[in-house]
Parts: C-alpha cells; sequence; structure tokens
C-alpha cells in the first residue's frame, strides 16, 4: 500500500505517521492498512500525527484504535516495545470522547511528542502534556 | 495456465467480433434495466456463453462477510449454485481472480488450478473468468468454460470482461440499492414502536436516516421489571446492512444484560465483552441510563458517546459531567464508570447521536454549544421540533440523525 510510505516519516528513531485533512469512511481503510504497516515496524515510537486533521468520525476513531491493537499485540513479549502517541488539536475532543486518550497519551503538538523521551522498554514516559487521569 | 497472452491466432474475424460486441451489449442497455438480479444474472449467462459459444457460463457473488465466492447463477454448470457452491477469495481458479482483481485463462483444469470439484466432475477443459467489479471493489467473478480443448483467446477475454463490467455496474446498483432497503427495513424494524408509557415521564423522539446511506444509529426506551427505565442511544461504526445489522444484535444483547444487571457499567461491560467475542472488529459507541420509576435519579454510563444535554426549570442546559469511556469493541478490557445524577421536576434529558450535532468545518465543541443554546425543559415533543429545527432545518442529513428527549414530569397540575 502506497499510503503507508507517503504519509511516514523518520524522525531519528521515531516514526510520524502524518493522518490527513479529514478522516472519514472514504479513506479510512486505507489510513488503517497504511497505520497497521507502521505499527508492525516495531520503531520505540510510534507517533500518529493529527495536528493537521480538523476532521474525524468514527471510522477514523476505529483506525487509530485497530493500531493500538496491533502494537499491543506486538509489544508481548517483544524485547524493545514501541510506543504510541497522539497528537490532535482539532480532533481532540473526539478522540477523547471515544476513550482514544486512554490507550496513548495525546498531544497537542509534534515537537511536544518528539520531545518526551522514551523509556528503556520503548514505553511512554509521563508527560506534562498527558491529560489527567 | 497463462493470463492473456494466448498464441493461437483470433479464430474469428473482426467483423465476427464487432458482432459479438453487440450480441453483448443487448444483453445490458434495454433489458437490464426492469430485471431483478436473478433475471438479469441468467440473461446475462445465457448471452455470454451463446456470444462465446462456450458451454457453461457463471456468476459467482462475494458473500462480504463470510469473504467467499458463493455461486449464485449458472448456465450448464446450475449444480453449483444448487450445491451452494462457496470459494475462499485467494484459492482455486475464481477465488484467484477476485483476490488479485484481474482476469485468469485456464486452458488445463485440474486439481492444481481449481477448488471447485463440480468443475472437473463436469469435465471442463478451459476456463476463463474475470472480475466483477463495481465502484472499485470486487463483487464477484464471472466465468465461461468449454467442455472440448479449447484456447480462449484475449480478443474473447476482452469480451468477456466487457460483458463483465456491465453486468457489475448493474448489479452493483441493484445489490446497493437491495442492501439500502434491507439496511432501512432492519433499521425501522429495530427501533421502538412506540415510546413505553410511564407515570412520571414524557418523551418524544426524531429519527432520520442520513441521506443515501443508512448507518447503524439506534435508540431503545424500555421499563424494567423494576419499575425502572432504561433508555439507550448508540451509533455503531459504518454504515449499510452490515451496520445495521450489528445495531440490531448489540440492541438485543443490551437489553438481555439490562434485566440481569441494572448497573449501566455492567451492562455496557457485558456487552462489549459479547461483542468482542462474536463480532470481532465491530465498534459502536452506546451510552446507558437507567432511571428510576420516579425519575428522582438516573444513573449514566457512556461508551465513547456524547454525552446528554441537560436543562430544568431552573438551570439552562448543559452537557451532563459524565466520564468519557471507551467505545464498544475497542479493547480487551475496557474500565466502565456509571455517574448518578439527580433529576428534578421538569428536567429535561436529550439524547441524540453524532449526525445532530457533528459538520464538516466546524469544531464539535460549537456543534455542542448549538445544541445547549436550544434545549430548553419544555415538553419533550415541543423540545424535539425546536431542536430538529434551529440544528437541522432544511438540510439534509448526510449521517443519520437519532434525537430522544426524556422528562421528569413537572410538579403541580400542570401537564
Amino acid at each position: 500500500m502506497t499510503a503507508g510510505h507517503d504519509q511516514l516519516r523518520w524522525e531519528g528513531q521515531r516514526a510520524v505517521f502524518a493522518m490527513p485533512p479529514e478522516v472519514d469512511i472514504t479513506n479510512a481503510d486505507q489510513i488503517r492498512q497504511g497505520l497497521r504497516a507502521a505499527a508492525g515496524l516495531g520503531a520505540p515510537v510510534l507517533i500518529i500525527d493529527m495536528s493537521a486533521t480538523n476532521f474525524c468520525d468514527s471510522s477514523g476513531v476505529q483506525a487509530i484504535v485497530d493500531a493500538y491493537n496491533q502494537v499491543h499485540a506486538r509489544n508481548q513479549g517483544a524485547a524493545t516495545r514501541t510506543a504510541l502517541r497522539l497528537v490532535a488539536t482539532t480532533v481532540r475532543r473526539i478522540l477523547t470522547l471515544v476513550g482514544v486518550d486512554q490507550l496513548m497519551p495525546v498531544y497537542s503538538t509534534l515537537e511536544a511528542a518528539l520531545a518526551d523521551p522514551a523509556g528503556p522498554f520503548g514505553e511512554n514516559t509521563a508527560s506534562e502534556d498527558r491529560p489527567a487521569e | 495456465m497463462q493470463v492473456g497472452g494466448a498464441e493461437v491466432a483470433a479464430p474469428v474475424s473482426r467483423a465476427a467480433l464487432e458482432d459479438r460486441l453487440r450480441g453483448i451489449q443487448s444483453i445490458t442497455d434495454t433489458a437490464m434495466s426492469r430485471l431483478d438480479d436473478r433475471e438479469l444474472l441468467a440473461e446475462l449467462l445465457e448471452r455470454t456463453r451463446a456470444v462465446l459459444q462456450a458451454d457453461t457460463a457463471a456468476v459467482l457473488l462475494l458473500d462480504f462477510t463470510s469473504g467467499h465466492l458463493v455461486a449464485t447463477a449458472a448456465a450448464g454448470l446450475e449444480d453449483e449454485v444448487r450445491q451452494g457452491v462457496r470459494i475462499p477469495v485467494g484459492r482455486g481458479f475464481a477465488g484467484r481472480i477476485a483476490a488479485e482483481h484481474r482476469p485468469v485463462i485456464l486452458d488445463r483444469v485440474d486439481h492444481s488450478t481449481v477448488l471447485n470439484p463440480i468443475l472437473l466432475a463436469k469435465g471442463i477443459r478451459a476456463l476463463m473468468g474475470v472480475p466483477l467489479v463495481s465502484g472499485g471493489k470486487v463483487i464477484g467473478v464471472l466465468h465461461v468454460g468449454s467442455l472440448t480443448q479449447r484456447q480462449f483467446t484475449t480478443e474473447e477475454l476482452e469480451l468477456l470482461q466487457l460483458a463483465g463490467d456491465r453486468a457489475a455496474s448493474a448489479l452493483g446498483s441493484l445489490m446497493a440499492n437491495e442492501d439500502r432497503i434491507a439496511a432501512a427495513g432492519l433499521q425501522r424494524s429495530l427501533l421502538p414502536s412506540a415510546l413505553p408509557a410511564t407515570a412520571a415521564a414524557e418523551m418524544a423522539v426524531r429519527y432520520v436516516p442520513g441521506n443515501g446511506k443508512v448507518g447503524g444509529d439506534w435508540y431503545d426506551v424500555f421499563t424494567l421489571p423494576s419499575g425502572q427505565l432504561g433508555v439507550v442511544i448508540g451509533d455503531v461504526v459504518g454504515s449499510g446492512l452490515a451496520a445495521a445489522v450489528i445495531m440490531g444484535r448489540m440492541r438485543s444483547a443490551l437489553r438481555a444484560y439490562a434485566l440481569e444487571t441494572a448497573e449501566p457499567e455492567q451492562v455496557l461491560s457485558r456487552l462489549d465483552r459479547k461483542m468482542q467475542h462474536f463480532e470481532p472488529g465491530a465498534m459502536a459507541t452506546v451510552l446507558y441510563a437507567v432511571f428510576d420509576a420516579g425519575l428522582e435519579h438516573v444513573s449514566i454510563c457512556s461508551a465513547g458517546h456524547y454525552p446528554p444535554v441537560v436543562a430544568s426549570p431552573e438551570r439552562s442546559a448543559e452537557l451532563a459531567e459524565i466520564p468519557p469511556g471507551m467505545l464498544i469493541g475497542a479493547i480487551g478490557s475496557a474500565r466502565r464508570r456509571t455517574v448518578t445524577i439527580d433529576v428534578t421536576p421538569g428536567t429535561l434529558f436529550c439524547f441524540y447521536t453524532d449526525g445532530l450535532i457533528e459538520r464538516r468545518g466546524e469544531l464539535i465543541d460549537d456543534g455542542l454549544s448549538r445544541l445547549c443554546a436550544v434545549v430548553t425543559a419544555e415538553p419533550p415533543e415541543t423540545g424535539c421540533a425546536a431542536v430538529m429545527g434551529a440544528m437541522v432545518g432544511s438540510e439534509v442529513a448526510s449521517d443519520d440523525i437519532a434525537l430522544l428527549m426524556v422528562r421528569r414530569r413537572p410538579a403541580g397540575p400542570q401537564r
């Protein structure tokens, strides 16, 4: 799937998957496949970058949850785990509403997501940007 | 086995080919539009078989839920349909065509190239098949066969593809239409025909299916043996018949769990477990609220669904403070929490689905604010009318909209 290659780039050890301005039923399948491919890379940190996204319906949420489940399954027993992070501004509210922020830390900017160091096993460290429980 | 590139010269002249082409075209233009899918396929197969001078012709349609190709119509190969032949996508002759999205010509038919024993038993020596593609998706496979040794040519393959393309577009719209009708019918049958009458509650509802594609929005209201009032509102991810079917299953399951326990978070956790086991991959937002018989309190748990808007005679409308919960079908064991809210006389709860408030190019918070601005503690029937008027107006909704209002009867003599 070419989508994965177009949307994925590396920032050092961190993989950044750029989400399009609108995520809905028309492109959610493609995004899910791209995210799956990205989740399978074994990067210490995978950032789903939705900073340019201003519309995300439930099929987009489904694609993100799918990526979480992929990473979660892959992390079981792996020596180095992948930490998932999400960057969202406009669509943050909807992602919080459906509980995505319980699956991975959500940041307001890509810079903040990149700056947060990953733990020795690839897990997320605490972040001030992370919403309090 | 090879695709296309047959070395044999075309056995027919261009004029003869054009004749054949006209034959194929005649299959569709006039006749097709008036036929139902079964007649359409039978007619298509007869014509295709005649035009290509083949011995057999068959259509297998993709069953999207199982990922199998199902023999749906056949000429000269009727047993395929009678015996309900099913071919997994990716395997065998037809399965390969569907998986790879391209035509296949077989000049050797044996166990190594075909999966379906009927093709072998029938004594078919050569096969040629094309994918049926509608809206960019494979919806099935059309193939023809020869009982004598034969090399199908690229010209013949093109003819078959032409027939296949025409069939696919006719079938695609026919199936989409049937899907839509079935989904709309199913959805209608699953929504309550009447709201339950209770002494303490006044209720009203609006339900508007989305333009073109019906989704999986639903609401449900029922009284429990304890006298409590259960209120459900939910939205299955996706649209069409598949979403409507999931919605129906969730509705039944939720009703069953509602009889087992009065705790909303328990009901939703059990529903979640059930969905993950029996409908893996399906997701939905669901909110379940239980009012006590006198409507003095309500316990609410949300699985990723928008919180209700609450308005009372004393206070203007605001969103109920409910912790967001993971949507149903997402992860193994989501933590869920129920919140209990006091309900004073005349207080109104407005439950809704995203179609009411989500507009492209607008922040969700703006949609929620617009909704809060228009909800008041008036009688639910006029309240629903006011909200639909303000939020929808004369727009054609692209997404389903469900709106349900429940008000505790005001104190005093007023009705």
